[in-house]
């Protein structure tokens, strides 16, 4: 049972981090139609960000993520104007050519400053703490709070705000939206700004319980592809829902089977969804 | 009210629309006739400024806006309110119609106003308002997407075949919401393939084909046109 719990809120905790990487990348595929391919690679520039400011500049850990979250919405932005405005009327094939120039490029960057050999980051918060028996690190709490906060934040400012709106209205009806007077390329900027934040976001709080390497987008890049496909691509619940699943499928899997089976588990349950639901579990027919 | 002028719009390979001359005078109800393909739509999805056009001019209210983008046009005050609707199918009918006062949204006393008179002119979508707008039979989403429009606050409306797809007695419920907004001052130009009811209640009238303007006048005289008798109300 200890083991149950113990595991349950590693579950929790990879969940929250799958989710925050899941919904930055399923909100660009749902204004902009085109996967990020660079999502990874981008994952992995917010966990060195980060590890600079923290180790480096010696800001607190909180501050560290919040300025490596403003950081890459800046980049989101630049990015935005430099490499996707420019192809917006180009078939979306273009598109994911140049996201995978973008990964390659964030992939070299890192390796030219940072090197190529693993980094640690200390966990600012390595004390532990008993839950239900089970003994937990504080750092995964603090990734179970930190990402229960954003994803509040972020479907209310989605839901709510008129911004966010905005977002949703191009993802359903991008004549509608401009008829109504809304600024495509603004939001086109605002969602790289908030899908980069938030991937950097993820980043920060699972830092300090992995290591850092040029290569830590990869493995995660597969599994935030599964989620939103699991979830119904460009889907905000199916990208919540699909994060918490396939971590926790993940977690159980590799304790009470192997650990290689915690690696199978995330594609036997999207191959089993899609089985089912060709769309995901939120996804609707969109035809592009 | 709105003046176009010399109007060429292309799609790549030839015009579309060529060398189009339309003169709508404030609150006025312009109707634009035409068959499939006669360049309506294109007309109208230029004057918004959803595509560029090749030549011409089109001002409005005294602003040349041929080369503003919709953002700009909507709040100069001109709506538009596009073939096949055009919602946002997964928000509520009442989001639909707020995201159709984004321009304006920052006066929030005019936006509950106009969100009022929305409801006024369609008591239907009051009982729908938390509905999603894609779950809506054919003309509520069609009240809705006029009902949108008409939330930027427009002093004119374009309208592009409102009664696609309608049953007639539907049809005749959108006609009069439309003479209605028209009794307001807001000025209407409305795309018709049905062309008996839109000269009925329109004042002045243009007929396209083949993207040029063949005929044009009073509505009354378009009526007795023997040619527009013969090509679009069967006589």
């Amino acid at each position: 049972m200890t083991l149950f719990i113990q595991q349950l809120i590693n579950g929790l905790a990879l969940g929250g981090i799958y989710c925050l990487a899941a919904i930055g990348l399923t909100l660009v595929f749902g204004v902009l139609g085109f996967p990020n391919l660079a999502h990874g690679a981008l994952f992995m520039v917010g966990g060195y960000v980060t590890y600079t400011l923290l180790v480096d500049v010696g800001l607190p850990y909180v501050v560290a993520i919040v300025c490596a979250a403003l950081i890459l919405a800046v980049i989101g932005v630049v990015f935005e104007r430099l490499i996707f405005h420019p192809l917006r009327h180009a078939p979306h094939t273009h598109h994911m050519i140049a996201t995978v120039g973008v990964m390659f490029f964030l992939i070299s960057l890192v390796q030219e400053i940072w090197g190529t050999g693993f980094l640690r980051m200390e966990s600012p918060f390595d004390g532990r703490m008993t839950v239900a028996g089970a003994q937990i690190s504080t750092q995964r709490i603090i990734i179970v709070i930190t990402a229960m906060v954003v994803l509040i934040a972020l479907t209310l400012f989605l839901k709510r705000s008129v911004h966010g709106q905005s977002i949703e209205a191009i993802e359903q009806d991008r004549t509608g939206a401009a008829l109504v007077g809304i600024n495509a390329n603004v939001v086109s900027m605002m969602t790289f700004a908030v899908s980069f934040a938030l991937v950097a976001i993820s980043a920060g709080l699972v830092a300090p319980i992995q290591l850092l390497s040029p290569g830590m987008g990869e493995s995660l890049s597969l599994i935030v592809f599964a989620i939103i496909i699991l979830g119904g691509l460009g889907s905000l619940p199916g990208a919540i829902i699909g994060g918490f699943f396939i971590a926790m499928a993940e977690v159980m899997a590799s304790t009470y089977i192997s650990v290689g089976a915690g690696q199978a588990a995330v594609f036997i349950v999207l191959m089993a969804v899609l089985a089912i639901k060709p769309t995901g579990i939120f996804g609707t027919v969109v035809q592009r | 009210m709105m003046t176009i002028s010399d109007l060429s719009v292309g799609y790549g390979a030839g015009d579309v629309l060529h060398s189009v001359d339309i003169t709508a005078a404030a609150g006025e109800l312009t109707v634009i006739l035409g068959a499939n393909g006669s360049g309506k739509s294109t007309l109208f999805r230029t004057v918004s400024g959803l595509i560029r056009s090749s030549s011409g001019r089109v001002e409005f209210d005294g602003e040349d806006v041929t080369r503003s983008r919709s953002a700009a046009i909507v709040r100069r005050g001109l709506a538009h309110c596009p073939e096949g609707r055009h919602l946002f199918p997964r928000m509520s009918v009442e989001k639909n119609l707020m995201l159709g006062a984004y321009v304006g949204r920052r006066d929030r006393a005019r936006v509950r106003t106009l969100l009022e008179r929305t409801y006024e002119l369609f008591p239907a979508l009051q009982d729908k308002s938390h509905q999603s707008a894609g779950s809506l039979s054919g003309g509520q989403q069609q009240m809705v997407a006029i009902g949108r429009a008409l939330m930027s606050d427009p002093k004119m409306l374009i309208l592009d075949e409102p009664s696609m797809g309608l049953a007639p007695l539907i049809t005749q419920q959108v006609f009069d919401a439309i003479v209605g907004i028209n009794q307001e001052g807001i000025g209407v130009m409305l795309a018709e393939q049905n062309a008996r009811s839109a000269l009925k209640i329109a004042t002045s009238g243009y007929v396209l084909a083949e993207g040029r303007v063949v005929l044009s006048g009073a509505a009354a005289d378009l009526a007795d046109n023997p040619a527009v008798q013969q090509a679009y109300l069967g006589v």
